[in-house]
């Protein structure tokens, strides 16, 4: 499936690439950093997974057949969801449970929705579109869950005497966590909006500019390139809000009160 | 409301045999309180005093179910808490915290809170029901408008006060009400106590490690010592005369002393 638009990139193409991951070595070792091993174990991570990954697309275009595409979209939500959890200190209780089943609902019901409703490409299982798209939806998806859990555990950890002052005077565990939820909420989606605001002056983003140098219409990257970032809008908001929704209560007990830390 | 309930003779809190336990980091279970009873009578002020870490604010926040007991049994006017709905409850028992909290927003939007929580109509600034917090704890009207958080630590607590009694509690609970006051903003909160107890017909339990409301305003002492009751009667008789050797070197401890 070679594109004639595309120069295909030989090995010695590739290692003159990887010449600009020795002069960034170099680099670092002038300013003394000390981040010349992160850096070199990095770059050699890099070069494998994406071996890896390449190979394994090889072969899962290959089969075309829904089960290895559905066995990915689950090890995408499992990797999102094990990154999410390295990621936060402090976790709220039930944390897998919480994150994990609002990854695989939020994020498989946009993507699904994206690509059955939206692009309407058929078979469903294509993994030509399937794969890419989910990945993009669920790696931003998996920054917005973070964002969400672990700004929900810091500000029902700093906001405790608020939350037990409003527990006090009658407020359900909502009503006294509300302050709690609305700033996780709004700190797991700002970053989608400044991207989407950002779009195209600051940066072309990635899916844009992989079409473009395959060869796709500029103006037909643009409309994917469109459709993706409202798709991952859509992504982040439903799995963080169901984050923030399902989370707050872990902190409370069925009589409205605050569990101890 | 009747004689008999307005003579200050009615039980309103009942502790009987409460008990509290916690698991220590190891798996072991430690006793934060243990066979704790007494009764809090209406019209009535019972203080609970003891060192740092004696089970004083474990104790007080059992009466409105921030936590529950392990064992025991807390009744609010004969009918054990446990089976009242806990928001309804922290209605009839309110309490004020040890560190004054401020919501965002003027004083008189902070009074509006406890309306807000049950999803009725906030009064207005002139209304009855503003009028009577505020003088009961003798704050001015003109105040209403303030930036809440702008307040002074007494007018802090002030407002948290009359906050927690819109709702017309039957008991109001105080965690260390003084621990951030001087001695003159403790002898005027001390006054407001005993005028809003006696005014609204409240059973007051307040926690204190300060001896000046134990003298000045307690009618029902209760000594804690590691998680247990050592001592406890008319707050004048014990004072005056310690039973115990616990009590004793408690009361002559420079911390407690308030005078």
């Amino acid at each position: 499936m070679n594109n004639p638009h595309i120069i295909p990139l030989n090995v010695i193409q590739l290692v003159s690439a990887y010449a600009l991951i020795l002069l960034s070595l170099a680099l670092a070792r002038l300013q003394h950093i000390d981040h010349e091993k992160q850096l070199l174990w990095s770059s050699i991570r890099m070069l494998f997974q994406l071996i890896a990954v390449g190979y394994l697309l090889h072969l899962v275009f290959a089969i075309n057949s829904p089960l290895p595409v559905v066995l990915m979209l689950l090890a995408m939500a499992g990797f999102s969801l094990q990154v999410a959890g390295s990621r936060i200190k402090k976790r709220m209780p039930n944390f897998y449970r919480v994150v994990g089943s609002s990854i695989i609902i939020g994020c498989g019901g946009v993507t699904f929705y994206f690509c059955l409703l939206v692009v309407g490409y058929s078979p469903w299982f294509d993994p030509r579109y399937l794969i890419p798209m989910a990945g993009m939806i669920f790696g931003n998806a998996m920054n917005g869950a973070s964002l969400a859990a672990e700004r929900l555990s810091s500000e029902m950890h700093e906001r405790r005497e608020e939350i037990e002052c409003a527990l006090c005077l009658g407020a359900t565990s909502r009503q006294s966590a509300g302050e709690a939820i609305r700033n996780a909420y709004s700190a797991a989606l700002r970053p989608t909006i400044n991207t989407m605001a950002a779009t195209g002056i600051v940066a072309l983003p990635g899916m844009m500019t992989g079409q473009i140098l395959s060869g796709t219409e500029p103006i037909i990257a643009v409309r994917y390139q469109i459709a993706i970032l409202c798709a991952i809008t859509g992504a982040v908001a439903v799995t963080s809000f169901l984050i923030v929704q399902q989370g707050y209560r872990r902190f409370f007990t069925d009589a409205h009160q605050l569990k101890r830390e | 409301m009747n004689q008999q309930q307005k003579s200050g003779k009615n039980p309103v809190v009942e502790f009987i045999d409460v008990r509290v336990t916690k698991l220590s980091p190891a798996g072991a279970t430690m006793v934060i309180l243990d066979r704790i009873s007494f009764t809090a009578l209406q019209g009535k002020i019972t203080g609970i005093i003891g060192a740092s870490g004696s089970g004083k604010s474990t104790l007080i926040r059992l009466c409105n179910r921030l936590d529950d007991p392990s064992d025991g049994t807390i009744l609010l006017n004969g009918q054990n808490i446990s089976t009242i709905e806990p928001l309804l409850l922290r209605r009839k028992v309110a309490m004020v915290l040890q560190k004054p909290f401020m919501f965002e927003g003027t004083l008189l939007e902070n009074l509006q809170r406890p309306f807000l929580f049950r999803n009725i109509a906030p009064p207005s600034a002139k209304s009855d029901e503003i009028t009577r917090v505020l003088d009961l704890v003798q704050l001015s009207s003109e105040m209403l408008a303030r930036d809440a958080r702008s307040l002074s630590g007494g007018e802090q607590q002030r407002v948290n006060l009359a906050r927690a009694l819109v709702n017309h509690p039957e008991v109001l609970l105080l965690d260390e009400p003084t621990s951030a006051l001087d001695r003159p903003s403790t002898a005027r909160l001390a006054s407001t106590l005993s005028n809003i107890c006696e005014s609204e017909h409240l059973a007051i339990i307040v926690v204190t490690h300060d001896l000046y409301l134990a003298e000045h305003i307690v009618n029902h002492l209760i000594y804690l010592e590691e998680g247990q009751i050592v001592e406890q009667g008319d707050a004048t008789s014990m004072l005056a005369m310690p039973q115990t050797a616990v009590f004793k070197n408690f009361l002559a401890k420079p911390e407690s002393s308030s005078l």
